[in-house]
């Protein structure tokens, strides 16, 4: 059993769903009993919906067990490890025999993610046993020219990964051509959007490849400070990456003559962002550091001109950093051989919502959103039916069921009036009130608005009123005008991002269900049942056995009724927790 | 720079600088693009979102402020999306400002007074300019503040307050306006030049002479046609008198009369007058005939004898002069209104036995005044209320016998809103009568119809069916053109405020008309209203008033009444009036007339409620002496945040929370004095709003100012400031934009320290000791002999004259012209200066020029005063440090680190004379000097070089007491390395002699007379430079010349026309000596502001005979034995050199209040020792320009070398009692 490893998703979804109880269950048992294993810890696998997950490689195969917690763990210590024989129902992927999760992997292709869930994050041998700093490694032992790195970056045809889509290797070339001994290149990971965890695993599972991606662009451009802006909501994140960067300086990756690379003096600390969400804004996000309050500034100048410190900055996203050592080290077209005709590549994404199987997953770009969410993702809960996607988190938009098969391509997605965004995906089912969703983004960003620009400070929360207004069936006639009047001059006059984006969940909803507004605001009802105010639980007369359940069980008393006779719930005292609805045996209560 | 980029600006082809933004090349080109969050001292920020533009290319809108031009833009500044942009942003702003631009009194006032105004102005005992003020919009403020209904008073917020009793409004108006009608110098109003212009005024009511005054100050000439054989209308035959005195009225009418315009009485239109003469002699006409047609009470048998109408009943007896005999007699007067009131309180005034007022609704009901109501009541009328007549019974004679009445109930309020009565069936009875008067409305009584109609030309006049003028309501003209028509003859009857509201209205469009012009309404002035908000109530203004009982109107006792005199007595004096003035909470925005948000939200026509939702209240800040934060009014563009950050350097205030719920504060949330704050004010400048004002001691108004440029007479930076005064109260100073502080800035000391101009603790007369110590007013030729009797009787060395830093510089030559043409000493100096060394006549020869700081690659504070003594300098420093990243150090004194957070520090140092020497010796040790630059260029350099190796290196340092010892070598090695470095100090600190260090510093390195690098030497007083110039010196003349010199003589000699003296004293050796048997101070305070004990710092009691000049009543002063009284810059004028060399010259603008100004007085003093030949500031202007050297020498630079540090001055404040005074002041402010 010399060959056995047992390795333990020690992601922040591992950890959450009890991955360190498992992990200690089967330590405990390994030294109490002797075993000879050995145990590991890695990352999330991006199988958030099977977590804790126990991965087990002996010499017959590979066995990814899902759902193992501490008892489970012990079973298949004792099965699988004592009797040889794996408990096949546990195992949710294996190179021996089909499994029923196997279509979670159909399609994916693991760029930025390749070494996530394989390598201990904490280990750079690992990391350099999956290639770590070759692609670095590769420019002082090959002398390539700054450059030919930033040519290769170009020919990839790699866009930002944070959203915003522009071509890496022309954000590097203008960096470049910014004349300035003092230059800096910074890694933005201040993932905020709602639902999105893709930055956050990456850095959890591979801070190498972040790490060296950044010294490779500030190679290319010619900075010799790199800052990683942080969110301190990721203290696994920030912990990892101090681990990272004290290693990759141990191992000569940083610091003076970076990775043997003559006269490239190059190091990287971690700033933590404060959790404003504006300071994902670029701009916003160099104030940060600087220990200014997050607000965005008027661009341009652009950071690759005046950026930190007033000097040339560029700054790049984790997902973008992450695959920059993979594109180096094999080449731009093993790249660019994936995606569409303008979105080259892979893109990481968030699958939440009403899915069935949420997690990380990576695809090429030019899937369809459908198959994502089918295939990869499993469908929808419940099966129930989809109605639609938000792509983009706040700053992007709604697509309904029927625009399902657009591409995953940065121009497909925003004909729709979506957004790439960084990659969230929430899937929403029937039952999502779209006016209610579109006021949940609005309520998000008009609080994350740093309150400079009036349209976005002022605008936004107006917005606000009038959905909320509509939500609790105080909508007014021409509301969905004024709505689509502030929305249209919010993002005509706004300085950044936020603001130029936050009115995007409004208006697509609107453009893909105004039905759901009108009926807010002329029947004051709410068709997918998600506004509780617009709800009213009512018992039917002819189901009501007088069985006085609902009465006993509702917490305001607001149902009345002698034994066997029909119930009365007194609407002006329900407060619509829908006790009685789920408790009523007879199907007596209807929500209308 | 060239403008190089092609740009295309609405549709026209135009040149652009490189690096400029849309809005600076929009506004170099004359388009006004509107901006709130810019501040062109700071960095585009691009908040407020109100100077979008569109640019092609690019989406969506643009903010103008931060969008640099670029080659080939096509701008597009003004179109419907744009303006659509602009105004939206404008509403969104709006819809979270909780706050007021006008008070509600004005609001409400249909005139539209200044309430606040005027009440900020009585507070202070400015009458006549409250009654000045009033009168802009009202011209009868005597008789309303007699009888006005005061609708401000019921909108007061005082009645929040104190439960129901407003501020007294209408008291305060009576109180200045009889005090106004009494005063020799009561306002009279400016009457623009005559426009050949005639308009005719039909009736002399309230309305008619409201129209005549307003149009005759317009320049046209007036004529009034008046029925009645006197003026005043209805004031006059309807308002008795023991309300409004006919002495009063005839008080204001004659206030307009006296203007130009005429009365012609007994001229009835359509009557003994025809339009076809008014027509042929005026080219417009006003009609304010009133309603004077009364009515009866409509039931039957009210056409019985003794039954009148009350108005008729009232003019009746104003008309005959002879009060009517009701003694014995009951009458009833049967309505619920003022007219009720007047004839209910005149018949028992006329001897009524038993006097009734019969109304259908209860008192709540009645539109009558409740003060009427309660003194009627007192007075002894009594009232049925819910009762209404049925039938007038009359005897055989058809005399009125008694009257059947009906009990009344209320039922379902009608369309006034008040509950309808109704009778009570059954509920008959009758009351025995004598007389009744029916005061129920007046109707209008149009019977010169006809005859105007048959001559008016255009249109015709017509009548509406409740038979009033029908005349258009944006500017009541009739349907004849040019003629108009105001009052209750459009309205029906209403209040004499309302009458007037409307004779502003047609007198506007009346002068519009005669102009030519277009008739048009003033565009509709944006106010924003908490009341759009929410109710209002006590709590929200709980804080900063208290409660505050109200001074009541004094009235007659009631027992005393059976007369016609005046009931309500008045305040009884100036303190009762004031103390009243305190109640007014001041609601109205101070800065309405300046508020960039009020300017465009009215361009734009923004509307405060269109976004209506969620809002803040916040509570006021008044905790800093001088600020108050007003976020309620913040539109958070952050120009103070930034201002002090970008030009103050002290990050006092910062923007907390997001989104929605942003706001300013300063640091940590603490109150400002709490923070780095310096207390400048410039916050208060950058703000475009009213969120961050003065924190005024006094009641501001806000009211309109005019604005007098001066130059600062504080500090010698010689920045220009605005005095800006409303009829020379001095309400604030502002940046003037001058050749030194071309941006505006002001420190605390421009910004804060006017308080002084507003002293009315003045001097204003010469004033002689007395033997018992008291001080006598004489004349000034008394004190013109004393002085040439004391200078004439006493050898001519024995005389000295002190002129003060802070006087013109046409003050000093004439002081010093005084001491050697009149007097023939040289004995003329400053205690500015006293004792001190004579390198600062020449600091100032080699200053760097301000404006380079931005240029220099470092700048060296020596010491940590600058922005405290200095600041403005401090401010073009930090800018420099923040925009063009010029680095700054300090050289601290030890123990300081008073600017840590501004700047690093370079350490401390114990004493800096030895610190400079230190450095100039190692640097000579070492080699280091700039062997090109001392070549030729200057002189004495080997000299100086023995003598500063000759000393002991150890000992400089040791003497410089350094924290540590290599800091002389870091300095000059750091200091040496800098291209273009400049050593800034304030002359307070450094003594002459180690400025002279400083000097031979910047001399061995070469760093001298190059651009952007050098010294900035600072001198303490707004004129120090001048005592030098002037040659208020013993050894200079003026023109800097020494005074031996032949070239000084001739000129003396050749000017004055008397040999000049030639011998040079030690002035301090002579006043210690005893020497001095006359001494002449002029505009200093050696003794408030020595350092050492008086007998030691001025000696002034060895001195003889003391004639002090000054504003105030100084130690100095007290001391004195004849004080003249000096008058103040900004009522003199002159010139003031600043410490760059700078002669800047202001004017005169306000009245002096001293009877001759200091130069006249100087001039008079020269002319009594024959000196003729000036007789004006111009005359001495001309004469010192004489003196000046035509053109700058070129001479070379002298190293001096100095054995030891010198002497300190003894005097705090430049010898200067003002900069005392607010040094004074801000320090206990703060405590």
């Amino acid at each position: 059993m010399n060959n056995t490893q047992v390795i333990v998703g020690m992601g922040s979804c591992g950890i959450a769903a009890g991955a360190n109880k498992t992990y200690d269950a089967i330590k405990n048992i390994k030294e109490a009993y002797d075993c000879n294993f050995v145990l590991k810890k890695t990352s999330c696998v991006g199988m958030c919906f099977r977590e804790p997950l126990v991965e087990i490689i002996d010499d017959t195969g590979y066995f990814l067990y899902g759902g193992i917690d501490e008892s489970k763990a012990l079973e298949i210590i004792e099965s699988h490890l004592r009797d040889h024989e794996p408990i096949k129902e546990y195992v949710v992927k294996s190179d021996l025999f089909p499994t029923d999760d196997d279509q979670y992997f159909e399609g994916q292709v693991k760029i930025a993610l390749r070494n996530c869930g394989h390598i201990d994050p904490e280990n750079i041998d690992e990391a350099e046993y999956k290639n770590a700093y070759r692609a670095l490694k590769n420019i002082g032992s090959k002398d390539i020219s700054r450059k030919d790195v930033i040519k290769t970056v170009l020919d990839s045809g790699i866009r930002g990964r944070g959203g915003g889509g522009f071509p890496t290797g022309m954000k590097w070339q203008f960096a470049y051509q910014s004349k300035n001994d003092d230059k800096y290149i910074i890694c933005n990971a201040d993932e905020g959007d709602p639902g999105a965890f893709m930055d956050r695993s990456l850095l959890e599972g591979d801070p190498h490849a972040v790490l060296e991606g950044m010294a490779i662009g500030a190679y290319a451009i010619g900075a010799s400070q790199g800052v990683i802006y942080c969110r301190a909501e990721y203290p696994l994140a920030i912990k990892r990456l101090d681990i990272a960067i004290n290693q990759a300086r141990e191992k000569g990756y940083l610091g003076k003559d970076a990775a043997g690379i003559k006269d490239f003096n190059f190091d990287i600390y971690v700033k933590e962002g404060a959790g404003a969400f504006v300071c994902g804004e670029e701009t916003a996000l160099i104030a940060s550091v600087e220990g200014e309050r997050g607000m965005p500034r008027r661009r341009p100048p652009f950071p690759a001109v005046s950026g930190l410190w007033k000097k040339p900055t560029n700054i790049n996203n984790v997902e973008t950093f992450a695959n920059i050592p993979y594109i180096l080290l094999n080449g731009a077209e093993s790249f660019s051989k994936y995606g569409t005709e303008k979105s080259k590549g892979t893109k990481v994404f968030a699958l939440t919502g009403k899915v069935k199987n949420g997690g990380l997953v990576e695809v090429p770009m030019g899937m369809s959103i459908r198959d994502i969410i089918f295939k990869l993702g499993g469908g929808i809960q419940d099966d129930k039916r989809v109605k639609a996607v938000q792509l983009g988190g706040p700053s992007g938009g709604c697509i309904p069921e029927y625009l399902l098969d657009t591409p995953v391509d940065y121009d497909s997605v925003n004909a729709t009036g979506a957004i790439m965004g960084s990659g969230g995906m929430v899937v929403m089912d029937e039952t999502t009130c779209m006016v209610d969703l579109a006021r949940f983004f609005l309520d998000f960003t008009q609080k994350e608005s740093c309150g400079k620009c009036t349209f976005c400070r002022m605008g936004t929360k107006r917005m606000l009123e009038i959905l909320t207004r509509i939500t609790e069936g105080k909508g007014e006639q021409g509301d969905i005008e004024r709505l689509e009047d502030l929305a249209y001059q919010i993002k005509d006059n706004s300085l950044c991002g936020l603001g130029q984006t936050a009115p995007n969940p409004v208006l697509t909803t609107i453009k893909y269900f105004r039905h759901e507004y009108e009926a807010h605001i002329n029947k004051k009802s709410c068709p997918a049942k998600g506004c509780l105010t617009l709800l009213k639980y009512e018992v039917i007369p002819d189901k009501c056995t007088g069985c006085t359940v609902c009465a006993i069980k509702c917490p305001v008393d607001a149902i009345d009724g002698a034994r066997k006779e029909v119930h009365f719930i007194r609407q002006n005292d329900c407060i619509k927790c829908g006790e009685c609805y789920s408790r009523c045996r007879f199907d007596a209560i209807k929500l209308s | 720079m060239e403008k190089s980029l092609n740009i295309e600006l609405d549709g026209k082809i135009t040149k652009a600088y490189t690096g400029e933004s849309i809005l600076q090349l929009a506004k170099r080109e004359g388009i006004e693009i509107p901006t709130l969050c810019n501040d062109p001292r700071l960095e585009p920020f691009s908040s407020c979102y109100v100077c979008v533009v569109e640019v092609e290319g690019m989406r969506g809108h643009q903010p103008s402020c931060s969008t640099k031009v670029a080659e080939g833009m096509k701008i597009v500044t003004d179109n419907d999306s744009i303006r659509k942009a602009r105004k939206t942003a404008l509403d969104l702003i709006m819809s979270n400002h909780y706050a007021d631009c006008k008070a509600p009194c004005t609001e409400t006032c249909p005139a539209g007074v200044d309430v606040q105004g005027y009440i900020s102005l009585i507070d202070k005992g400015r009458y006549s300019d409250a009654v000045a003020l009033i009168k802009e919009t009202n011209p009868l403020p005597a008789i309303c503040g007699r009888v006005c209904v005061r609708p401000c008073e019921t909108a007061c917020r005082r009645n929040l307050m104190d439960e129901g009793a407003p501020v007294g409004i209408d008291y305060m108006k009576r109180f200045a306006s009889d005090y106004d009608l009494q005063s020799i110098n009561k306002y009279v109003p400016e009457v623009l030049p005559s426009t050949g212009k005639k308009v005719a005024v039909i009736g002399a009511g309230p309305g008619g002479l409201s129209a005549a005054h307003f149009l005759q100050i317009q320049g046209h000439q007036v004529d009034i046609y008046e029925a009645a054989p006197k003026s005043g209308g209805w004031l006059r035959y309807g308002i008795p008198e023991y309300r409004l005195p006919n002495d009063i009225l005839d008080a204001e009418v004659k206030n307009i009369t006296d203007l130009g315009v005429n009365i012609f009485y007994n001229k009835s239109l359509g009557k003994n007058l025809s339009y076809k003469e008014i027509k042929a002699k005026y080219d417009s006409t006003i009609l304010t005939i009133g309603s004077q047609k009364g009515s009866l009470i409509g039931c039957e048998g009210d056409d019985a004898q003794n039954v009148f109408s009350g108005i008729d009943f009232l003019k009746n007896m104003e008309m005959t002069g002879k009060t009517a005999d009701f003694k014995g007699k009951t009458v009833a007067v049967v309505g619920g209104g003022n007219t009720a009131m007047d004839c209910c309180r005149t018949s028992i005034r006329c001897g009524a036995e038993k006097v009734y007022v019969i109304y259908r609704r209860t008192e709540k009901e009645m539109p009558a005044n409740p003060i009427e109501i309660h003194e009627s009541k007192l007075e002894g009328v009594e009232y049925l209320f819910l009762t209404n007549p049925k039938k007038v019974n009359k005897d055989a004679n058809g005399v009125l016998k008694s009257v059947t009445v009906l009990k009344m109930k209320l039922g379902e309020p009608d369309a006034s809103g008040r509950r309808r009565p109704m009778p009570i069936e059954g509920s008959e009875y009758d009351i025995e009568l004598d007389y009744i008067l029916a005061a129920i409305g007046q109707k209008t009584r149009v019977d010169f119809i006809d005859d105007i109609n048959k001559y008016a030309e255009g249109g015709q006049l017509e009548v509406s069916r409740w038979g009033d003028i029908v005349a258009d309501k944006k500017h009541l003209q009739t349907g004849i053109p040019g003629v108009f028509a105001a009052g209750d003859s459009v309205t029906g009857p209403a209040t004499i405020i309302e009458a007037i509201a409307q004779a502003q209205t047609a007198s506007r469009a009346a002068h519009q008309f005669v102009m030519g012009e277009e008739l048009q309404e003033p565009k509709k002035e944006f106010l924003s209203k908490r009341d759009h908000f929410k109710p209002q109530v006590s709590t929200d203004y709980m804080g900063k008033y208290d409660k505050q009982i109200r001074e009541e109107m004094p009235v007659m006792e009631a027992e005393n009444r059976f007369n016609f005199e005046e009931v309500e007595l008045g305040y009884a004096s100036e303190e009762v009036c004031q103390h009243e003035a305190q109640r007014c909470m001041e609601c109205g925005c101070v800065e309405v007339y300046d508020c960039d948000l009020k300017k465009y939200a009215t361009e734009y026509e923004a509307e405060q409620e269109k976004f209506a939702g969620d809002y803040h209240q916040h509570q006021i800040d008044f905790r800093h002496p001088y600020i108050e934060i007003d976020n309620n009014k913040c539109i958070l563009c952050a120009r103070c945040v930034r201002i002090c950050k970008e030009v103050v350097g002290a990050n006092a205030l910062g923007l907390v929370n997001r989104g929605f719920d942003t706001y300013v504060a300063p640091s940590m949330g603490d109150s400002l004095t709490e923070t780095n704050c310096e207390s400048c004010g410039l916050c208060i400048s950058a703000c475009p709003t009213g969120a961050i004002t003065e924190n005024f001691f006094f009641k501001p108004g806000p009211l309109k100012e005019e604005k007098a440029e001066v130059i600062c007479n504080y500090c010698s930076v010689g920045c220009s400031i605005n005095v800006n005064h409303h009829h020379e109260l001095v309400m604030k100073t502002t940046g003037a934009g001058g050749l030194v502080n071309s941006d505006g800035n002001l420190c605390q000391m421009a910004k804060f320290g006017y308080r002084y101009m507003n002293d009315v603790n003045r001097i204003t007369t010469p004033q002689l000791k007395q033997e018992d110590g008291s001080f006598k007013d004489i004349s000034f030729d008394e004190a013109y002999d004393i002085i040439h009797k004391r200078i004439s009787s006493v050898e001519a060395d024995e005389n000295l004259f002190m002129a003060g830093a802070r006087l013109t510089n046409e003050e000093i030559y004439l002081v010093q012209k005084l001491a050697r043409a009149a007097a023939r000493t040289n004995n003329v100096g400053s205690f500015s200066y006293f004792n001190r060394g004579d390198f600062y006549a020449q600091s100032a020869n080699n200053n760097v020029p301000f404006d380079q700081l931005k240029e220099a690659s470092k700048v060296f504070l020596i010491g940590d005063d600058i922005f405290e003594k200095h600041p403005v300098i401090g401010y073009m420093i930090q800018n420099a440090h923040y925009i063009q990243h010029v680095k700054v150090e300090v050289i601290n004194p030890k123990g300081s680190d008073k600017l840590s957070h501004k700047y690093g520090s370079l350490g401390d140092v114990g004493n800096f004379y030895y610190f400079f020497k230190a450095a100039n010796h190692y640097l000579l040790s070492n080699g280091l000097e700039n062997a090109m630059f001392l070549d030729g260029r200057v002189d004495d350099f080997e000299a100086y070089k023995t003598a500063v190796l000759a000393e002991n290196f150890h000992d400089l340092v040791e003497k410089a007491g350094l924290c540590c010892p290599t800091l002389v070598g870091d300095f000059v090695k750091d200091y040496l390395n800098e291209i273009n470095s400049i050593l800034v100090f304030s002359e307070e600190l450094l003594t002459a002699e180690t400025a002279r260090e400083v000097y031979n510093l910047s001399l061995i390195s070469g760093k001298l007379g190059k651009t952007a690098s050098g010294i900035i030497s600072l001198k303490e007083k707004n004129n120090s430079q001048g005592i030098f110039d002037m040659g208020a010196q013993p050894n200079l003349a003026t023109g800097g010349l020494a005074i031996g010199s032949q070239e000084a003589q001739d000129k003396m000699k050749a000017v004055w026309g008397v040999d000049a003296p030639v011998v040079v004293s030690d002035i301090k050796a002579l006043i210690r000596g005893g020497k001095v048997k006359n001494a002449f101070i002029f505009g200093e305070d050696p003794v408030g502001t020595t350092f050492n004990n008086i007998e030691e710092g001025t000696c002034m009691d060895k001195m003889g005979f003391t004639v002090v000049q000054d504003y105030f009543m100084t130690e100095t002063a007290q001391r004195a034995n004849l004080i003249l009284p000096a008058s103040m810059p900004v009522e003199t004028g002159g010139s003031y050199t600043n410490t760059q060399k700078y002669i800047q010259e202001f004017e005169a603008s306000f009245k002096p209040k001293v009877e001759k100004t200091n130069p006249i007085q100087l001039i008079d003093l020269l002319a009594k020792f024959g000196l003729n030949g000036l007789s004006d500031l111009s005359d001495v202007s001309s004469e010192m320009i004489k003196f000046l050297p035509q053109a700058k020498e070129e001479t070379k630079y002298q190293l001096v070398f100095t054995a030891e540090e010198g002497n300190a001055s003894p005097f705090a404040f430049g010898s200067d009692y003002l900069m005392k005074r607010f040094d004074k002041e801000f320090t206990e402010s703060f405590e």
